[in-house]
């Protein structure tokens, strides 16, 4: 008689979305990790100048959008655990969700923005201002991007796309935008509260 | 035309790519004086003695890169056969990395041409030779978008072959995107004089190009091989039907 050892089966390892996008993304992390180093290079010359620049910027609504971001990330990530449990409607009310949020952080930027130009201030001004806009701007563009990515995501779930055994685009996409929401979350102490 | 020629053709327009590269960054970089190139901070008069104390790099090094760039052309011809090849029926990617390609070698062309009628007459007026070479570094700097949809075309199609021997791997595309995404910054060259995000700054000039660099490299490798290796298939055919035709009882 013999006795079988029953060994489990190893652990799968299983890398969430796509490696492929996890090397764009890290390729991201590292372009802005650059803009970051410029930024703190550039900000040793005239320390006073951006500190007392700084102050003018408004503090309440990078929290508000440092919210919106963060929520915005969580109700992806909830998305992709809706999927998992085969709960389809559910996707697309967290991903629809997601995506308001991301709406409402361009829509604060757009007030930032307006409210700086009209008190003539913009990119030339002087040197934090350049950062502050640049940087902010940049970032912009990749909430715009996150935020058609996450609508395509959306489409799909509409459609009944995603279900457990069929989760690696929809992982990919808010891959994408965690770092999105990632960025903010370095910029925003960065520009506007470091001192 | 047979498959042979066909074939070397188009091995020579893939050898075109580090031909190319290797020879313009020698020319445009080196001899052309812009590495480092000149701030848009300069003065004319100071923009303009730096043309005199340079003039025949700066001509040469400009003059050659007109004819050199042209050989991005044969590079992306190929490279639009080779992704019409995976299309199919409507190569619609295939034709807009080849429109890319082509304003690309535009852009690049306009800017070293401003930079060679500066240096014709360096006795001119600094302010007009400032001019002339603003209007070369505007041009390349803020038309990089045509490039960037030249690779964004090749590596949607990349990434959408269904191959057991794909053109280019999945990583390589991602590469691709994230390269042509890295000129975004070079915009800012529009408006800024100084710091990072000027024409002469690290984030404006030498990660984007570098990063251009990159790509160009990579893709140029694995469109050599990709001729190659459909040269070794048409071979081993020619071989087959001779085995198969030749002998005779």
């Amino acid at each position: 008689m013999s006795t079988t050892q029953v060994i489990p089966p190893p652990l799968a390892r299983h890398l969430p979305g796509d490696r492929d996008v996890w090397i764009f993304i890290f390729a991201e992390l590292l372009m802005f990790g650059a803009f970051f180093v410029a930024y703190l290079v550039h900000r040793q010359t005239s320390v006073d100048l951006y500190n007392a620049s700084q102050q003018t910027l408004d503090r309440d609504l990078g929290v508000i959008n440092t919210i919106f971001l963060i929520t915005s990330s969580w109700l992806a990530v909830s998305a992709v655990a809706s999927a998992r449990a085969n709960r389809s409607r559910e996707i697309v009310s967290r991903l629809a969700g997601a995506i308001t949020l991301a709406l409402a952080f361009i829509v604060v930027k757009y007030f930032e923005y307006t409210t700086k130009f009209a008190e003539g201030i913009n990119l030339t001004t002087n040197d934090f201002y350049m950062f502050y806009f640049a940087l902010t701007m940049i970032h912009l563009a990749h909430v715009m991007a996150g935020t058609v990515i996450l609508s395509v995501l959306l489409l799909n779930a509409k459609e009944e796309k995603y279900h457990r055994q069929n989760l690696s685009g929809l992982e990919a996409g808010t891959a994408y935008w965690h770092l999105v929401d990632l960025l903010w979350i370095f910029l925003f102490p960065l520009l506007y509260l470091l001192r | 035309m047979d498959e042979k020629t066909s074939l070397k053709f188009q091995l020579i327009s893939a050898w075109c790519g580090p031909a190319f590269l290797i020879t313009f960054v020698v020319f445009w970089g080196v001899i052309g004086q812009n590495l480092p190139n000149p701030s848009p901070d300069l003065s004319a008069t100071d923009l303009a003695a730096r043309y005199i104390a340079n003039l025949n790099d700066i001509r040469l090094g400009f003059i050659m890169s007109l004819i050199i760039i042209v050989f991005y052309m044969p590079w992306s011809a190929l490279l639009a056969a080779q992704m019409a090849r995976i299309e199919g029926k409507f190569p619609v990617m295939a034709y807009l990395q080849l429109l890319g390609g082509g304003l690309t070698v535009m852009v690049v062309s306009f800017s070293a041409f401003f930079w060679v009628t500066a240096a014709f007459r360096p006795e001119r007026d600094p302010v007009l030779i400032q001019l002339l070479t603003d209007l070369g570094w505007l041009c390349i700097d803020l038309q990089y978008a045509c490039t960037t949809l030249q690779m964004v075309a090749a590596a949607m199609v990349g990434l959408a072959e269904r191959s057991k021997t794909p053109l280019f791997p999945r990583w390589a595309c991602f590469l691709t995107i994230w390269c042509g995404l890295s000129f975004l910054p070079a915009s800012l060259t529009g408006v800024l004089k100084t710091g990072p995000f000027a024409w002469d700054g690290m984030l404006s000039y030498y990660i984007p190009y570098f990063c251009w660099l990159c790509w160009f490299t990579v893709a140029s490798l694995y469109m050599i091989k990709d001729v190659r290796r459909r040269m070794r298939e048409s071979d081993a055919q020619g071989d087959t039907m001779a085995v198969t035709h030749g002998a005779t009882a």
